[in-house]
């Protein structure tokens, strides 16, 4: 597939913080982090985009990141609170969001997610709305 | 017009409904009305003023960006910036989650004589299924239909003939003849109860939902003049009463019992039933509202997915977190908090965050880059401004005002 990138990007402004969406558009988190390669000689590059609550944590303080990642681990629904993407999977970058060529259920962004549906959603009555599957 | 763009104004009643004319305004204007009479009607106005455009920003934000505020917020200020807003925020959306179910519960006493806290959980229940089970023009259309029973103040203040002159004269602010420190409060109290956060983020959120692009621009701005007006026009109409019933028998207000007094003249068999019944639909709408709205915030904030009219099991953490919310929120009920306590201290620390409110917009809708021709013009960015230094002054004055004068 195509890639839909722009020519130049700020990385702060156009990157961080933006909603990050799988290839079907299902919503799967936003750009918590960036991780630069360092090239000798070279400018440095992009080497991946971090999701997940640890990197968050770490925005607030190295400390809460331990706490999070202690958390995580007493709790074990997700077996990692960083998940990284390569460059690569970036397929497209639009004003409102970040499309990568990713199927998000299937990566631990999704941790929590379907978790809480198959623990709790799954015992509540169905509603009406939605498809039927 | 498109019959689905006529539509819109539901999004606009419901807004309204729930997020102007609430448990805070019922309060608020009844205490205004039957103490000071029409001379707070001012801060009604200026109000008024203040959330149309800020309502008209919000709707032309998500139009032309395709993003509601706290999804902007946290993408163009960053994760760290949004974080201690974002926490305040959601306790002050949690507390007046509790005010509102409080007053459903109330009406439900007022009907049935049952204790309030008695309602606490039914009410909870049916708040959560209505929201678990509808989609979201189901939710926009019902409750902004059920909304119209409002209108039962704007006809009592119609039949009482208030005296015209004392009404338009209260428009314009003027110094009161006797307790200024009430008389400060409750402006700010009128003030903090029409300017709530949750309104702005819940109709971007909304407009997101209804798929709104470019083309909404114009019917936004009408959305946002009739449905405010709406809830405007309920509000001045309950201060009129307020003014003409309870402020002739020297009736303060120190507790919703007073307040449901205000319909008995004109409509002596249903004027109370009528009083309980809006007071119960205004709720009703400001508590989905509300729990829809720290959904919202959430599920934008860390990116999650979510919608109304997704299956839950498609976007489980933004349907838990208005399940956890309402449940939470009915327990503070459930225990006995007193309802108009509640709504009266959540409205006094909502002036305290109303410049993180203010600010975003002054930012955001002057960003050429995200609104290309549709940035403010010159009359949005005074009004914008002037809210923000209205914000900055509530947030100076509102808690001690509250010790002198609550």
């Amino acid at each position: 597939m195509k890639k839909k990138l722009p020519d130049e990007l700020e990385l702060a402004r156009d990157l961080l913080d933006k909603q990050v969406v799988d290839r079907d558009e299902t919503k799967m988190g936003r750009v918590d982090g960036l991780v630069l390669e360092l090239r000798e000689g070279k400018p440095p590059r992009v080497d991946h985009l971090e999701m997940g609550s640890a990197v968050l944590a770490r925005c607030i303080h190295p400390r809460v990141e331990s706490w999070v990642d202690a958390l995580r681990r007493r709790i074990g629904v997700q077996k990692t609170g960083r998940y990284r993407v390569p460059w690569a999977a970036v397929q497209e970058i639009v004003p409102y969001q970040v499309k990568l060529d990713v199927k998000a259920a299937e990566t631990p962004a999704f941790a929590w997610e379907h978790w809480l549906r198959d623990h709790v959603i799954a015992h509540i009555p169905r509603g009406l709305k939605g498809k039927a599957n | 017009m498109s019959m689905k763009k006529a539509a819109t104004l539901a999004l606009g009643i419901l807004t309204s409904v729930g997020g102007f004319f609430d448990v805070g305004a019922i309060a608020t204007s009844a205490q205004a009305g039957a103490i000071f009479r029409y001379q707070l009607l001012w801060a009604l106005a200026l109000g008024t003023i203040l959330v149309v455009f800020l309502v008209e920003m919000s709707g032309r934000f998500a139009a032309v960006t395709r993003q509601a505020l706290p999804d902007a917020i946290r993408q163009q200020f960053g994760f760290t910036s949004w974080l201690v807003p974002f926490v305040v925020l959601t306790l002050i959306h949690f507390l007046t989650l509790g005010a509102e179910i409080g007053g459903i519960c109330f009406a439900l006493h007022l009907l049935t004589g049952l204790p309030v806290s008695l309602w606490a959980l039914p009410v909870a229940a049916l708040v959560w299924l209505f929201l678990w089970r509808s989609t979201f023009s189901a939710i926009e259309n019902s409750t902004s239909l059920l909304g119209l029973i409002t209108l039962a103040f704007v006809v009592a203040a119609w039949r009482y003939h208030p005296p015209m002159g004392q009404v338009l004269a209260g428009m314009l602010p003027t110094l009161p003849h006797h307790e200024p420190a009430r008389y400060g409060y409750i402006a700010v109290g009128l003030l903090g109860a029409i300017i709530s956060p949750y309104l702005f983020y819940f109709y971007s959120s909304g407009a997101v939902e209804d798929e709104w692009d470019e083309s909404y621009v114009a019917v936004n701005r009408g959305v946002a003049v009739i449905g405010m007006g709406f809830g405007s026009i309920i509000s001045v109409a309950a201060i009129v009463v307020a003014a003409m019933v309870l402020a002739p028998r020297g009736i303060q207000v120190d507790d919703y019992h007073q307040a449901a007094l205000m319909l008995t003249q004109v409509f002596p068999f249903w004027g109370f039933a009528l009083f309980a019944v809006s007071m119960g639909i205004a709720c009703v709408g400001a508590a989905v509202e509300l729990s829809l709205a720290m959904a919202y915030t959430s599920a934008q904030t860390f990116g999650w997915n979510w919608g109304e009219n997704l299956d839950p099991r498609e976007d489980a953490r933004f349907c838990l977190t208005y399940t956890g919310a309402i449940l939470a929120a009915a327990l503070l009920i459930l225990f006995g908090v007193d309802p108009l306590k509640l709504t009266l201290f959540s409205m006094a620390i909502n002036a305290l965050v109303l410049p993180f409110v203010a600010l975003p917009f002054l930012l955001l809708m002057n960003d050429r880059k995200l609104l290309g021709k549709h940035a403010n013009g010159w009359i949005s960015n005074a009004i914008t401004i002037l809210t923000l230094v209205v914000a900055i002054v509530l947030a100076v004055v509102s808690i001690p005002l509250m010790f002198l004068g609550g």
